[in-house]
């Protein structure tokens, strides 16, 4: 994508416009769709809306968890360390349909009666907390590929150790780590469809109860499977215009 | 001036500091006093401690026993120390270490805001004037990667006086440049020579050395073996080793 990398804030700008639009207007031009398509348009709406928004929380949730496990699993306090790569291990080592499972069916076992969640809450946390697994993993990497003299220059100059932190190497371990990290997202999109399995009613479940009624199973999943690449593609172009804005200072 | 004149006042003081890495002794009960103003050149032969010991003047490295005083301070785990020295300490390193995702306007503005705690205004302001002087004050929106090695390395030793240090520490500032490069760097460290501060300067460099330094140090096998002015390690060395190396550097390498 040429485009993009020559004008990153624009294509970033386009992306989150595109989607908007994309999520406000669908509706309209869904239902001058024949039917099966036109008669559910406002259920494939609302389906979108949900998936978008349930990865957009679990998404934000998934990015705190992943930084504070990457900064665990560097951590030179040994217990801190033992439990981010646990956490990592855990989550990595089993299937995510398992980790939706068990948050909608344990969690409220543990919970008081008076504390009961969603359906979609019960999603987005097992959402965020397997996203930010895999976060993890790049905000280490990113972390570990900043220079040691880039600290050691900070460090010179009488920085503190948090303000080099703040000031150097998390904005520098960004540029290895965003674009992995927007890459999750991307996928995240395509993995919330597994909330279908707890009845929450986002795309694919809108989709599914859609053909059921029409009995029309080829349309309607070929309607699910466009939406999923204009959000999939919209979440893409995000993520190269992000690669190329934190190009700066790095390539000519 | 000569390199041990009484009345000037010492701001380096490094007693019997020893220093290992792992089984490998890098420094052998060093010990040098420096003084207020004073150019030190610091020459030997590679892997002889060097850079090793000019790390352990502002705790890049910890030294294992011995003590360093700076200004008064002792150099020890106490943080409020450390702050204290690292703020009278500059340092400019042989691969610049620029900040890369910083414009050099903020590479040289960021430890004023940070650490002297100054106003935006008033930092970027005096890094200005700072990049005026090493003669870059067209580049401050520039990021390091468009600039030369020579341009970086002179954005670095503007952005090490921001603090106003009493001592710069520069270990090996030219190594890393290409040939053309080298004297510009040089003119601007023979110019800050000059004006008072203390300077302490690993480099291979002997005509630097010969000409701008008022002092000497030769290193080998971690320890000092000669301590002279230049004019005398050059027309006189003493040991074997300096000899030797003398010799070596005359012929180039
Ligand atoms: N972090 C380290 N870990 C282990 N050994 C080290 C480390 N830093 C330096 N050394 C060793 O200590 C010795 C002294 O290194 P130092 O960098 O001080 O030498 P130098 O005199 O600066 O040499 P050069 O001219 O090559 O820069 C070398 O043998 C080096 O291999
Ligand atoms: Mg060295």
């Amino acid at each position: 994508m040429n485009w993009t990398k020559q004008h990153p804030g624009l294509a970033m700008f386009a992306a989150m416009i595109g989607l908007l639009l994309f999520l406000w207007g669908m509706a309209v031009p869904l239902s001058w769709a024949p039917d099966p398509i036109g008669q559910a348009a406002q259920q494939f709406a609302e389906g979108t809306r949900m998936t978008v928004l349930l990865t957009l929380i679990s998404g934000s949730a998934g990015v705190v968890l992943g930084v504070l496990a990457g900064l665990g699993k560097l951590s030179s306090v040994p217990p801190l360390r033992w439990i981010s790569e646990f956490y990592v291990w855990l989550i990595r080592g089993t299937p995510l349909l398992l980790q939706i499972l068990f948050v909608w069916l344990a969690v409220p076992t543990l919970l008081p009666d008076s504390m009961q969640i969603s359906d979609f809450a019960c999603a987005a946390i097992a959402l965020a907390l397997n996203i930010g697994a895999y976060n993890a993993e790049c905000v280490r990497a990113g972390i570990l590929a900043v220079p040691h003299g880039q600290v050691e220059a900070a460090r010179a100059l009488g920085l503190s150790p948090f303000q080099t932190f703040v000031d150097i190497t998390l904005p520098q371990s960004m540029r290895v780590a965003l674009p992995a990290l927007a890459n999750n997202l991307a996928s995240l999109v395509k993995d919330s469809s597994l909330a279908y399995a707890i009845s929450v009613v986002e795309l694919t479940m809108v989709g599914y109860r859609v053909q059921a009624e029409s009995y029309q199973p080829i349309p309607v999943f070929v309607t699910i499977a466009v939406i999923y690449l204009i959000l999939t593609t919209a979440f893409t172009s995000l993520t190269a215009a992000l690669e190329s804005q934190l190009d700066v200072g790095r390539k000519r | 001036m000569t390199s041990t004149s009484s009345s000037l006042k010492p701001i380096i003081e490094a007693r019997d500091v020893d220093k290992h890495f792992g089984a490998f002794h890098a420094l052998k009960k060093v010990n040098a006093t420096f003084y207020e103003g004073q150019v030190t050149a610091i020459i030997g032969p590679s892997g002889s401690g060097k850079s090793t010991f000019l790390r352990t003047l502002n705790r890049l490295e910890t030294h294992d026993t011995g003590s360093i005083k700076v200004d008064g301070i002792e150099l020890n785990d106490d943080l409020k120390n450390l702050d204290a020295i690292r703020r009278e300490v500059g340092m400019v390193f042989q691969s610049f270490n620029l900040f890369s995702h910083l414009s050099i306007l903020r590479n040289v503005a960021l430890a004023p805001i940070r650490v002297r705690k100054m106003s935006k205004e008033a930092a970027e302001a005096k890094a200005l004037a700072l990049l005026e002087r090493v003669g870059l004050k067209n580049q401050a929106e520039k990021y390091p990667v468009q600039l030369s090695g020579g341009q970086q390395q002179r954005v670095a030793i503007a952005r090490a006086l921001a603090m106003d240090p009493k001592v710069l520490l520069f270990d090996e500032p030219t190594s890393a440049l290409d040939p053309e490069m080298v004297n510009e760097v040089l003119a601007v460290m023979r110019e800050l020579a000059h004006t008072g501060i203390t300077m302490l300067v690993v480099t291979h460099e002997m005509g630097f050395a010969r000409e701008v330094a008022d002092r000497l140090i030769f290193f080998d096998h971690g320890t000092i073996l000669e301590d002279s002015s230049p004019a005398e390690f050059f027309s006189n060395p003493k040991h074997d080793r300096a000899k030797a190396f003398l010799t070596q550097v005359r012929h180039g390498f």
